[in-house]
């Protein structure tokens, strides 16, 4: 599937605007700026922009836990600023402040992340469920890493949306460490992707630091999702630039990682590679470059003066959301 | 008004709630042929696309509750046992219970689960629990607990139709009883207790099964001590102010309750008692509940139940004091 010249803009914008929250949301983190924890996608932001930039925005997503979603909800078309503002806390985010990493926006068919890893899959079902039922022709694309596919979670909601031949599409990203638990030692062959074979569904492995090959490989797939035809999973080998959390040493099993080992991977950015491949293919120029970066930095500052200047939701208000 | 068996009366609100609104459905393992017999029949009325048998696979099922709720329907989830509910403790206590609070409002789910709850049949641990206490204690989950067929029905069309999670636990030992339903179209409100029989020397407490037990006691001691019996039916949200007009009345309060005593029902309800009606009481509360035992199979199951001899010894010893 050939992508038109405005997609790979399309996804070449994501990412670049994914890579500036994920370094706000890392600095703020930092700065005492933001709220709980933060997982940065940094390295691992292509499977998550590939697969979600050209969904319906009625179509359903589950993000993977990386970035917090950023990857998946920029890709979405979720303005990123009413995450920046639940994640510190304020009324203007997605849930009034009240979930930091947790959001739900209907509107936009994000639902999740979710705090037990893995628990995405269970919800997937529903999702696609009542996507089937609807007639609407929805898809639910559901994200998570090598290590969320450990869960046995997996498992069961493998089963049931083949079974019911639901529109779903499994995203793994896999970038080889489960937190600080190497892959090979948590899933006994190479490719995650293997699983699917017992369920019956069509998998592909793609690289995942190229935005390029994980969108041409999803959209096929929400496609034949769309058609009714059931659902399909989709393998990112991709790359973890940071450490599992900010603040967080830096594990491979007992070792921290070298940084002979991140610069090695970052010779294999994702915003670079697809970079370099517009500037080659002549789909963009050095201006637009610029240009894209100018606007991403200034998106993330009109984000952080709304987050900065919204209120925190009135306790008071408390009692009346315990029940509908 | 009509006799009916609380599970068929069960299946009359399944069926009458699914006829009036088409966002209903049933999800679960072998809901076809129906566990206990509660969906037996439905699938032949509501077809393949309203009754979905799964794998055994409790997050799954729970899951598609959650996912299709937040979609839009009113699933009925059937766990079979309300024990197996801890399979899926992720989903039910983290996700549907608190899943409207936590984003602020903007989500609703409107998803029953369904779990038949009890001992007494020798069914050891995983067949027997009243898993009361785990769901009181994940907010924004609603628990109802029916005694009677009238309830049974009444409070399950309402279940149904609320936009929050409710856990429906149906006692096993209960579907058989039969009692009068009416003909025509009722709901019994969650948040309502119901007296069940009126007394004035002490106040008897009971849920589900337990209700049984106390009016039994009550039966035993009649003409000696006057048992009034109160049956909450919802345990959250919970009809407070109808207890404590029982204990104004009688002064002396028992709990009945088949979850595990410690951190159970009937020490909550005991507390608010104490922090609400204090100076109403002129003795201390009892309790009478599951022992604080995993609940053995066998012949050892009846000496860790509670029993309405049992409710009798408690209820004449709160008398002697």
């Amino acid at each position: 599937m050939a992508l038109t010249k405005e997609q790979l803009v399309t996804l070449y914008t994501n990412l670049v605007r994914t890579r500036a929250f994920d370094r706000l949301f890392v600095r703020r983190l930092s700065e005492g700026r933001l709220l709980g924890f933060f997982h940065p996608a940094e390295g691992g932001e292509a499977p998550g922009v590939g697969a979600c930039s050209f969904l319906r925005k009625d179509d359903y997503m589950w993000p993977h836990i990386r970035g917090h979603g950023l990857p998946h909800m920029i890709g979405k078309g979720i303005d990123p600023k009413y995450y920046l503002a639940e994640h510190t806390g304020k009324e203007t985010g997605f849930c009034r402040g009240m979930s930091t990493f947790h959001s739900i926006d209907t509107e936009h068919g994000l639902i999740g992340g979710a705090g037990t890893i893995g628990s995405g899959f269970p919800v997937t079902v529903g999702l696609g469920l009542a996507a089937k039922m609807n007639g609407r022709n929805q898809v639910v694309v559901c994200c998570f890493g090598d290590g969320t596919s450990n869960r046995g979670t997996f498992h069961e909601c493998a089963l049931m949306v083949n079974n019911w031949k639901l529109p779903v599409i499994f995203v793994c990203e896999n970038n080889g460490l489960g937190m600080f638990v190497p892959v090979e030692e948590s899933h006994p062959v190479e490719d995650i992707a293997s699983l699917a074979q017992g369920y019956g569904m069509p998998a592909a492995v793609v690289d995942g630091q190229d935005v390029v090959a994980v969108a041409e490989a999803v959209m096929p797939a929400v496609e034949r999702a769309r058609e009714g035809k059931g659902p399909s999973m989709i393998e990112c080998k991709c790359l973890r630039f940071c450490s599992h959390a900010v603040g967080v040493p830096d594990f491979r099993g007992g070792e921290i990682r070298s940084q002979e080992e991140i610069a090695a991977m970052r010779k294999r950015d994702p915003v670079r590679l697809c970079e370099e491949m517009l500037l080659k293919r002549g789909v963009i120029g050095k201006g637009d470059v610029e240009r894209i970066a100018a606007e991403a930095e200034a998106e993330v500052a009109d984000a952080e003066k709304f987050a900065d200047g919204s209120p925190v939701l009135n306790p008071e208000l408390l009692d009346q959301l315990l029940y509908s | 008004m009509s006799e009916k068996t609380y599970v068929q009366a069960m299946r009359e609100a399944l069926v009458e709630e699914m006829k009036r609104d088409d966002k209903v459905f049933l999800v679960g393992e072998s809901v076809r042929g129906g566990s206990f017999g509660v969906t037996s029949g439905l699938f032949q009325q509501f077809g393949e696309d309203r009754v979905l048998d799964t794998p055994i696979c409790e997050t799954g099922v729970a899951g598609a509750g959650i996912g299709a709720a937040l979609a839009g329907y009113r699933p009925v989830v059937d766990f079979m046992f309300a024990d197996f509910m801890y399979v899926a403790g992720d989903e039910v206590f983290l996700k549907a219970s608190q899943w409207h609070f936590l984003h602020g409002g903007k989500v609703n789910l409107p998803v029953v689960f369904l779990g038949a709850v009890g001992g007494g049949m020798m069914l050891c641990n995983e067949h027997s629990q009243v898993p009361s206490a785990p769901v009181l204690h994940a907010p924004g989950l609603k628990l109802v607990q029916p005694s009677t067929p009238y309830d049974a029905k009444g409070l399950l069309k309402s279940a149904v139709r609320d936009n929050n999670p409710v856990a429906f636990f149906y006692h096993k030992r209960l579907l058989g009883l039969k009692g009068e339903v009416p003909h025509g179209e009722y709901t019994v409100p969650l948040g309502k207790a119901d007296v069940k029989k009126e007394g004035s020397h002490v106040t008897v407490i009971a849920t589900s099964m337990m209700v049984h037990y106390a009016l039994k006691a009550a039966a035993e001691l009649a003409g000696k001590i006057s048992v009034e019996v109160v049956d909450p039916r919802t345990l959250e949200p919970l009809d407070i102010e109808t207890i404590l007009n029982s204990v104004k009345k009688t002064g002396r309060v028992v709990i009945v309750d088949e979850d595990t005593e410690r951190c159970g029902f009937a020490a909550e309800l005991g507390f608010q008692i104490m922090e609400r009606g204090f100076d109403l009481l002129d003795a201390p509360v009892k309790r009478v509940c599951a022992a604080n035992y995993p609940i053995p199979g066998g012949y050892m199951e009846q000496h860790v139940l509670p029993s309405a001899e049992k409710v009798k010894a408690a209820v004449e010893a709160v008398m002697a004091r």
